[in-house]
Protein backbone atom coordinates (compact mmCIF):
# COMPACT_ATOMS: atom_id res chain seq x y z
CA UNK A 1 0.00 0.00 0.00
CA UNK A 2 1.70 2.94 -1.45
CA UNK A 3 0.83 6.05 1.15
CA UNK A 4 2.30 9.00 -1.41
CA UNK A 5 0.34 7.30 -4.24
CA UNK A 6 -3.23 7.55 -1.63
CA UNK A 7 -1.87 11.39 -1.05
CA UNK A 8 -1.83 12.13 -4.37
CA UNK A 9 -5.16 10.57 -5.18
CA UNK A 10 -6.79 12.52 -2.43
CA UNK A 11 -4.95 15.91 -3.68
CA UNK A 12 -6.19 15.31 -7.41
CA UNK A 13 -9.87 14.41 -6.66
CA UNK A 14 -9.71 17.81 -3.85
CA UNK A 15 -8.80 20.05 -7.51
CA UNK A 16 -11.18 18.23 -9.21
CA UNK A 17 -14.41 18.67 -6.90
CA UNK A 18 -12.88 22.01 -6.40
CA UNK A 19 -13.85 22.66 -10.21
CA UNK A 20 -17.10 21.34 -10.15
CA UNK A 21 -17.73 23.58 -7.28
CA UNK A 22 -17.13 26.48 -9.13
CA UNK A 23 -19.27 25.76 -12.22
CA UNK A 24 -22.17 24.62 -9.93
CA UNK A 25 -21.60 28.16 -7.78
CA UNK A 26 -21.18 26.84 -4.35
CA UNK A 27 -21.13 29.49 -1.66
CA UNK A 28 -17.37 29.87 -1.41
CA UNK A 29 -17.19 29.34 2.01
CA UNK A 30 -18.29 26.08 1.61
CA UNK A 31 -15.94 25.31 -0.65
CA UNK A 32 -13.76 23.41 1.73
CA UNK A 33 -16.69 20.94 2.27
CA UNK A 34 -16.95 19.28 -1.11
CA UNK A 35 -13.08 18.97 -1.60
CA UNK A 36 -12.81 16.90 1.45
CA UNK A 37 -15.88 14.52 0.72
CA UNK A 38 -14.50 13.90 -2.63
CA UNK A 39 -10.63 13.58 -1.33
CA UNK A 40 -11.48 11.32 1.46
CA UNK A 41 -14.43 9.25 -0.94
CA UNK A 42 -11.66 8.79 -4.18
CA UNK A 43 -8.80 7.96 -1.30
CA UNK A 44 -10.97 5.50 -0.08
CA UNK A 45 -11.97 4.19 -3.55
CA UNK A 46 -8.49 4.04 -4.35
CA UNK A 47 -7.22 2.28 -1.31
CA UNK A 48 -10.28 -0.89 -1.54
CA UNK A 49 -9.39 -1.27 -4.84
CA UNK A 50 -5.50 -1.28 -3.73
CA UNK A 51 -6.22 -4.08 -1.26
CA UNK A 52 -8.29 -6.09 -3.61
CA UNK A 53 -12.09 -4.95 -4.22
CA UNK A 54 -13.58 -4.89 -7.43
CA UNK A 55 -14.47 -0.98 -8.94
CA UNK A 56 -18.12 -1.36 -8.01
CA UNK A 57 -18.09 -2.07 -4.26
CA UNK A 58 -15.52 0.00 -4.23
CA UNK A 59 -16.91 2.92 -5.60
CA UNK A 60 -19.96 2.41 -3.49
CA UNK A 61 -18.27 1.98 -0.26
CA UNK A 62 -16.40 5.47 -1.62
CA UNK A 63 -19.85 7.28 -1.80
CA UNK A 64 -20.99 6.50 1.35
CA UNK A 65 -17.72 7.88 2.74
CA UNK A 66 -19.20 10.86 0.61
CA UNK A 67 -22.48 10.56 1.69
CA UNK A 68 -22.24 10.40 5.51
CA UNK A 69 -19.64 13.45 5.31
CA UNK A 70 -21.98 15.56 3.01
CA UNK A 71 -24.29 15.22 6.27
CA UNK A 72 -21.98 15.82 8.66
CA UNK A 73 -21.22 19.27 6.88
CA UNK A 74 -24.46 19.85 5.96
CA UNK A 75 -25.01 20.19 9.62
CA UNK A 76 -22.02 22.74 10.50
CA UNK A 77 -22.67 24.82 8.19
CA UNK A 78 -26.86 24.28 8.59
CA UNK A 79 -26.86 24.11 4.61
CA UNK A 80 -28.47 21.46 2.61
CA UNK A 81 -25.74 18.31 2.30
CA UNK A 82 -26.04 17.95 -1.70
CA UNK A 83 -24.46 21.19 -1.73
CA UNK A 84 -21.30 19.32 -0.64
CA UNK A 85 -21.67 15.34 -2.23
CA UNK A 86 -22.58 16.75 -5.75
CA UNK A 87 -19.73 18.30 -6.84
CA UNK A 88 -17.71 15.02 -4.91
CA UNK A 89 -19.90 12.55 -6.31
CA UNK A 90 -18.76 13.65 -9.61
CA UNK A 91 -15.05 12.34 -9.37
CA UNK A 92 -16.52 9.14 -8.44
CA UNK A 93 -17.64 8.91 -12.73
CA UNK A 94 -16.25 6.17 -14.73
CA UNK A 95 -15.20 8.47 -17.26
CA UNK A 96 -12.03 6.32 -18.83
CA UNK A 97 -14.91 2.88 -19.16
CA UNK A 98 -17.78 5.02 -20.28
CA UNK A 99 -15.40 6.26 -23.14
CA UNK A 100 -13.91 3.01 -23.71
CA UNK A 101 -17.08 1.35 -24.09
CA UNK A 102 -18.36 3.97 -26.52
CA UNK A 103 -15.71 3.01 -28.52
CA UNK A 104 -15.72 -0.43 -28.29
CA UNK A 105 -19.34 -0.56 -29.50
CA UNK A 106 -18.28 1.81 -32.38
CA UNK A 107 -15.84 -0.25 -33.45
CA UNK A 108 -17.74 -3.84 -33.01
CA UNK A 109 -20.59 -1.83 -35.39
CA UNK A 110 -17.53 -1.24 -37.80
CA UNK A 111 -16.21 -4.90 -37.68
CA UNK A 112 -17.73 -7.36 -40.59
CA UNK A 113 -15.59 -10.61 -39.11
CA UNK A 114 -17.00 -12.15 -36.28
CA UNK A 115 -14.14 -13.79 -35.14
CA UNK A 116 -12.66 -10.10 -34.54
CA UNK A 117 -16.10 -8.09 -33.56
CA UNK A 118 -16.57 -11.08 -30.67
CA UNK A 119 -13.95 -10.42 -28.42
CA UNK A 120 -14.73 -6.35 -28.97
CA UNK A 121 -18.13 -7.18 -27.90
CA UNK A 122 -17.13 -8.60 -24.71
CA UNK A 123 -15.37 -6.38 -24.43
CA UNK A 124 -17.78 -3.28 -24.78
CA UNK A 125 -20.34 -4.85 -22.91
CA UNK A 126 -18.42 -5.08 -19.94
CA UNK A 127 -16.97 -1.65 -20.35
CA UNK A 128 -20.84 -0.17 -20.60
CA UNK A 129 -21.91 -2.63 -17.55
CA UNK A 130 -18.91 -1.29 -15.45
CA UNK A 131 -20.01 1.84 -16.35
CA UNK A 132 -23.59 1.18 -15.28
CA UNK A 133 -22.78 -0.32 -11.98
CA UNK A 134 -20.54 2.56 -11.14
CA UNK A 135 -23.16 5.33 -11.84
CA UNK A 136 -25.56 3.22 -9.98
CA UNK A 137 -23.35 2.26 -6.62
CA UNK A 138 -22.52 6.43 -6.90
CA UNK A 139 -26.24 7.49 -6.93
CA UNK A 140 -27.24 4.65 -4.03
CA UNK A 141 -24.04 5.47 -2.13
CA UNK A 142 -24.42 8.78 -1.90
CA UNK A 143 -28.60 9.21 -0.86
CA UNK A 144 -28.24 5.84 1.66
CA UNK A 145 -26.80 7.92 4.20
CA UNK A 146 -29.67 10.73 3.81
CA UNK A 147 -32.16 7.61 3.70
CA UNK A 148 -30.88 6.71 7.35
CA UNK A 149 -30.48 10.10 9.27
CA UNK A 150 -32.78 12.31 7.63
CA UNK A 151 -36.22 10.97 8.41
CA UNK A 152 -38.31 13.28 9.59
CA UNK A 153 -42.13 13.43 9.28
CA UNK A 154 -42.81 14.07 5.98
CA UNK A 155 -44.48 17.90 6.16
CA UNK A 156 -46.05 17.58 2.66
CA UNK B 1 -53.88 16.03 9.27
CA UNK B 2 -54.53 20.12 8.55
CA UNK B 3 -57.22 19.49 11.14
CA UNK B 4 -54.93 18.83 13.73
CA UNK B 5 -53.25 21.95 13.26
CA UNK B 6 -53.91 25.11 15.58
CA UNK B 7 -56.32 27.57 13.97
CA UNK B 8 -54.31 30.35 12.06
CA UNK B 9 -56.02 33.72 11.74
CA UNK B 10 -57.58 33.44 7.40
CA UNK B 11 -55.55 35.44 5.30
CA UNK B 12 -58.03 37.58 3.03
CA UNK B 13 -57.33 37.10 -1.06
CA UNK B 14 -55.00 39.25 -1.47
CA UNK B 15 -52.40 38.22 1.35
CA UNK B 16 -53.07 34.67 0.18
CA UNK B 17 -52.04 35.75 -3.53
CA UNK B 18 -49.02 36.94 -2.02
CA UNK B 19 -48.30 34.11 0.25
CA UNK B 20 -48.61 31.32 -2.85
CA UNK B 21 -46.73 34.19 -5.65
CA UNK B 22 -43.44 33.67 -2.69
CA UNK B 23 -43.72 30.42 -1.93
CA UNK B 24 -44.05 29.69 -6.04
CA UNK B 25 -41.54 31.96 -6.56
CA UNK B 26 -38.86 30.08 -4.27
CA UNK B 27 -40.22 26.69 -5.66
CA UNK B 28 -39.56 27.65 -9.36
CA UNK B 29 -35.44 28.81 -8.53
CA UNK B 30 -35.24 25.75 -6.31
CA UNK B 31 -36.36 23.70 -9.79
CA UNK B 32 -34.36 25.97 -11.92
CA UNK B 33 -31.24 25.73 -10.21
CA UNK B 34 -30.82 21.82 -9.63
CA UNK B 35 -32.80 20.87 -5.96
CA UNK B 36 -34.58 17.58 -5.92
CA UNK B 37 -38.61 17.23 -6.00
CA UNK B 38 -38.88 16.32 -2.40
CA UNK B 39 -36.94 19.69 -0.99
CA UNK B 40 -38.85 21.74 -3.52
CA UNK B 41 -42.11 20.06 -2.38
CA UNK B 42 -41.00 20.66 1.87
CA UNK B 43 -39.07 24.27 1.17
CA UNK B 44 -42.90 25.44 -0.78
CA UNK B 45 -44.89 24.03 1.73
CA UNK B 46 -42.82 25.36 4.97
CA UNK B 47 -42.98 28.67 2.96
CA UNK B 48 -46.26 29.07 2.67
CA UNK B 49 -47.24 27.62 6.02
CA UNK B 50 -45.02 29.36 7.70
CA UNK B 51 -46.25 32.91 6.10
CA UNK B 52 -49.60 32.22 7.14
CA UNK B 53 -51.07 29.66 5.02
CA UNK B 54 -52.82 26.71 6.37
CA UNK B 55 -52.08 24.14 3.84
CA UNK B 56 -49.97 24.17 1.06
CA UNK B 57 -50.58 21.27 -2.21
CA UNK B 58 -47.34 21.12 -4.58
CA UNK B 59 -47.27 19.63 -7.22
CA UNK B 60 -43.78 19.08 -9.33
CA UNK B 61 -43.07 18.31 -12.69
CA UNK B 62 -39.42 18.04 -14.79
CA UNK B 63 -40.75 21.97 -16.31
CA UNK B 64 -43.48 23.59 -14.07
CA UNK B 65 -44.52 23.64 -10.09
CA UNK B 66 -48.36 24.10 -9.45
CA UNK B 67 -49.08 25.11 -6.14
CA UNK B 68 -52.53 25.40 -4.36
CA UNK B 69 -52.37 27.60 -1.21
CA UNK B 70 -55.77 27.28 1.28
CA UNK B 71 -56.52 29.73 4.28
CA UNK B 72 -59.78 29.38 6.14
CA UNK B 73 -62.48 29.11 3.52
CA UNK B 74 -60.23 30.83 0.22
CA UNK B 75 -57.92 28.77 -1.35
CA UNK B 76 -55.79 30.02 -4.46
CA UNK B 77 -54.25 27.49 -7.34
CA UNK B 78 -51.31 29.14 -9.16
CA UNK B 79 -48.74 26.97 -11.96
CA UNK B 80 -46.08 28.16 -13.22
CA UNK B 81 -43.34 27.01 -16.16
CA UNK B 82 -39.97 26.50 -14.92
CA UNK B 83 -36.80 26.33 -17.53
CA UNK B 84 -33.82 24.79 -16.03
CA UNK B 85 -31.40 27.31 -16.31
CA UNK B 86 -27.81 25.53 -15.04
CA UNK B 87 -27.00 24.45 -11.34
CA UNK B 88 -26.23 27.41 -8.59
CA UNK B 89 -26.02 25.77 -5.37
CA UNK B 90 -25.90 29.21 -3.77
CA UNK B 91 -29.32 30.18 -4.58
CA UNK B 92 -30.24 26.38 -3.37
CA UNK B 93 -28.34 26.81 -0.02
CA UNK B 94 -29.92 31.09 0.17
CA UNK B 95 -33.27 29.57 0.12
CA UNK B 96 -32.82 26.64 2.15
CA UNK B 97 -31.95 29.60 4.97
CA UNK B 98 -34.45 32.13 4.23
CA UNK B 99 -37.10 29.28 4.62
CA UNK B 100 -35.41 28.55 8.08
CA UNK B 101 -35.90 32.36 8.97
CA UNK B 102 -39.74 31.85 8.08
CA UNK B 103 -40.62 28.91 10.40
CA UNK B 104 -39.34 30.39 13.35
CA UNK B 105 -40.93 33.80 12.18
CA UNK B 106 -37.78 36.06 11.64
CA UNK B 107 -39.52 36.75 8.14
CA UNK B 108 -42.23 38.13 7.02
CA UNK B 109 -43.84 38.60 3.49
CA UNK B 110 -42.44 41.92 2.74
CA UNK B 111 -39.18 40.67 4.01
CA UNK B 112 -39.72 37.07 1.84
CA UNK B 113 -40.14 39.26 -1.33
CA UNK B 114 -36.91 41.48 -0.75
CA UNK B 115 -34.27 38.42 0.23
CA UNK B 116 -36.18 36.73 -2.86
CA UNK B 117 -35.58 39.74 -5.34
CA UNK B 118 -32.07 39.73 -3.80
CA UNK B 119 -31.38 36.09 -4.42
CA UNK B 120 -32.68 36.55 -7.79
CA UNK B 121 -30.45 39.90 -8.86
CA UNK B 122 -27.10 38.92 -7.37
CA UNK B 123 -24.21 37.93 -9.77
CA UNK B 124 -22.52 34.39 -9.55
CA UNK B 125 -20.05 34.45 -7.09
CA UNK B 126 -17.27 33.31 -9.62
CA UNK B 127 -16.30 35.36 -13.06
CA UNK B 128 -16.41 33.22 -16.36
CA UNK B 129 -12.85 33.36 -16.41
CA UNK B 130 -12.45 32.06 -13.05
CA UNK B 131 -15.03 29.35 -14.07
CA UNK B 132 -13.19 28.55 -17.47
CA UNK B 133 -9.60 28.10 -15.56
CA UNK B 134 -11.36 26.02 -12.43
CA UNK B 135 -12.79 23.76 -14.46
CA UNK B 136 -9.68 23.20 -16.99
CA UNK B 137 -8.07 22.95 -13.30
CA UNK B 138 -10.50 20.06 -12.86
CA UNK B 139 -10.50 18.21 -15.99
CA UNK B 140 -6.84 17.94 -16.04
CA UNK B 141 -6.91 16.54 -12.11
CA UNK B 142 -9.16 13.75 -13.56
CA UNK B 143 -6.29 12.95 -16.10
CA UNK B 144 -4.03 12.11 -13.40
CA UNK B 145 -6.60 10.33 -11.18
CA UNK B 146 -7.11 8.50 -14.75
CA UNK B 147 -3.32 7.71 -14.51
CA UNK B 148 -1.63 10.34 -17.24
CA UNK B 149 1.62 11.86 -17.20
CA UNK B 150 2.35 15.48 -17.53
CA UNK B 151 2.39 15.96 -21.05
CA UNK B 152 -1.33 14.48 -20.74
CA UNK B 153 -2.24 17.04 -17.72
CA UNK B 154 -1.43 19.84 -19.81
CA UNK B 155 -3.19 19.05 -23.10
CA UNK B 156 -6.38 18.23 -20.91
CA UNK B 157 -5.80 21.27 -18.94
CA UNK B 158 -6.03 23.44 -22.63
CA UNK B 159 -8.50 21.53 -24.19
CA UNK B 160 -10.93 21.93 -21.35
CA UNK B 161 -10.24 25.19 -20.94
CA UNK B 162 -11.35 25.77 -24.46
CA UNK B 163 -14.47 23.53 -24.42
CA UNK B 164 -15.44 25.66 -21.47
CA UNK B 165 -14.95 28.74 -23.15
CA UNK B 166 -16.95 27.61 -25.96
CA UNK B 167 -19.27 26.21 -23.42
CA UNK B 168 -19.91 29.87 -22.48
CA UNK B 169 -20.09 31.65 -25.89
CA UNK B 170 -22.54 28.55 -27.27
CA UNK B 171 -24.97 29.05 -24.11
CA UNK B 172 -24.71 32.82 -24.64
CA UNK B 173 -25.76 32.51 -27.74
CA UNK B 174 -29.01 30.65 -26.66
CA UNK B 175 -28.43 27.87 -28.54
CA UNK B 176 -30.60 24.23 -27.59
CA UNK B 177 -28.21 22.62 -25.09
CA UNK B 178 -27.78 19.68 -26.89
CA UNK B 179 -26.08 21.07 -29.53
CA UNK B 180 -24.26 23.02 -27.03
CA UNK B 181 -23.08 19.72 -25.22
CA UNK B 182 -22.32 18.27 -29.20
CA UNK B 183 -19.81 21.61 -29.70
CA UNK B 184 -18.14 21.98 -26.37
CA UNK B 185 -17.36 18.12 -26.37
CA UNK B 186 -16.38 18.25 -30.55
CA UNK B 187 -13.80 21.23 -29.34
CA UNK B 188 -12.76 19.42 -26.28
CA UNK B 189 -11.89 15.98 -28.51
CA UNK B 190 -10.63 18.43 -31.61
CA UNK B 191 -7.76 19.60 -29.19
CA UNK B 192 -7.01 16.68 -27.16
CA UNK B 193 -6.31 14.48 -30.07
CA UNK B 194 -3.72 16.13 -30.75
CA UNK B 195 -1.65 14.16 -27.87
CA UNK B 196 -2.81 11.36 -29.78
CA UNK B 197 -1.36 12.50 -33.13
CA UNK B 198 1.94 13.91 -31.72
CA UNK B 199 2.08 10.78 -29.72
CA UNK B 200 2.76 13.30 -26.00
CA UNK B 201 2.52 11.28 -22.97
CA UNK B 202 2.59 7.55 -22.83
CA UNK B 203 -1.29 7.32 -23.07
CA UNK B 204 -2.24 9.76 -24.88
CA UNK B 205 -6.32 8.95 -25.07
CA UNK B 206 -6.58 9.70 -21.21
CA UNK B 207 -6.68 13.10 -22.69
CA UNK B 208 -9.67 12.39 -24.97
CA UNK B 209 -11.89 10.55 -21.81
CA UNK B 210 -10.88 13.51 -19.00
CA UNK B 211 -10.98 16.66 -20.79
CA UNK B 212 -14.79 15.88 -21.89
CA UNK B 213 -15.56 15.37 -18.34
CA UNK B 214 -16.64 19.26 -17.76
CA UNK B 215 -19.86 18.05 -19.55
CA UNK B 216 -20.76 15.27 -17.31
CA UNK B 217 -24.48 15.24 -16.23
CA UNK B 218 -23.72 14.49 -12.20
CA UNK B 219 -27.20 16.91 -11.22
CA UNK B 220 -29.41 15.36 -13.41
CA UNK B 221 -28.31 11.80 -12.72
CA UNK B 222 -27.97 12.22 -8.53
CA UNK B 223 -31.36 13.76 -8.61
CA UNK B 224 -32.60 11.44 -11.02
CA UNK B 225 -31.49 8.59 -8.57
CA UNK B 226 -32.55 10.72 -5.34
CA UNK B 227 -36.03 11.64 -6.80
CA UNK B 228 -36.75 7.62 -8.13
CA UNK B 229 -35.98 6.56 -4.45
CA UNK B 230 -37.82 9.36 -2.73
CA UNK B 231 -40.97 8.33 -4.97
CA UNK B 232 -41.33 11.50 -7.42
CA UNK B 233 -40.82 8.41 -10.18
CA UNK B 234 -41.97 10.92 -13.01
CA UNK B 235 -39.17 13.74 -12.24
CA UNK B 236 -36.86 11.17 -11.64
CA UNK B 237 -37.46 9.82 -15.06
CA UNK B 238 -37.49 12.64 -16.87
CA UNK B 239 -33.80 13.75 -15.17
CA UNK B 240 -32.53 10.22 -16.01
CA UNK B 241 -33.37 10.53 -19.89
CA UNK B 242 -32.19 13.73 -20.16
CA UNK B 243 -29.03 13.18 -18.13
CA UNK B 244 -28.40 10.37 -20.76
CA UNK B 245 -29.22 12.70 -23.60
CA UNK B 246 -26.87 14.53 -22.60
CA UNK B 247 -23.99 12.06 -22.25
CA UNK B 248 -25.25 10.47 -25.66
CA UNK B 249 -24.23 14.71 -26.79
CA UNK B 250 -21.12 13.94 -25.38
CA UNK B 251 -20.37 10.37 -27.08
CA UNK B 252 -21.72 12.18 -30.44
CA UNK B 253 -19.00 14.73 -30.24
CA UNK B 254 -16.32 12.75 -29.77
CA UNK B 255 -16.60 10.69 -32.62
CA UNK B 256 -16.86 13.73 -34.90
CA UNK B 257 -13.92 14.96 -33.28
CA UNK B 258 -11.64 11.35 -33.73
CA UNK B 259 -12.99 10.72 -36.90
CA UNK B 260 -12.11 14.10 -38.25
CA UNK B 261 -8.70 14.45 -36.45
CA UNK B 262 -8.25 10.56 -37.96
CA UNK B 263 -7.06 8.77 -34.93
CA UNK B 264 -8.52 5.62 -33.25
CA UNK B 265 -8.81 6.97 -30.08
CA UNK B 266 -7.64 3.84 -28.62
Amino acid sequence: MNLLLLFQDAFWSAVAALGFSVLFNVPRRMLAGGMICAAVGHAVRTFLMQAGLDIVPATLVGALMIGFLGIGFGRYWRAPSLIFTLSASVTLVPGVFAYRAMLGILQVSASTDPAVGGPLLVEATTNAIKTALILGAIGVGIIAPRLLFLREKPVV
Amino acid sequence: MSATLPKKPPLDKLALRDVIDLSLWAGQLLLQHGAESARIEETVHRLGTGLGADWMDILVSPNAIAVTTVSGEEFRTKIRRVVSIGVNMRAIEQINSMTQRVIVGELDRVAVRREIEQIVRQPRQYTRWASVVMVGLSCAAFSQLFGGDWPVFFTTLVASMLAMFVRQELIRRHFNPLLVVIGTSFVATIFASLASRFQWGEQPQIALASSVLLLVPGVALINSAEDLITGHLVVGIIRGISGGLISLGIAVGILMGIRLMGISGL
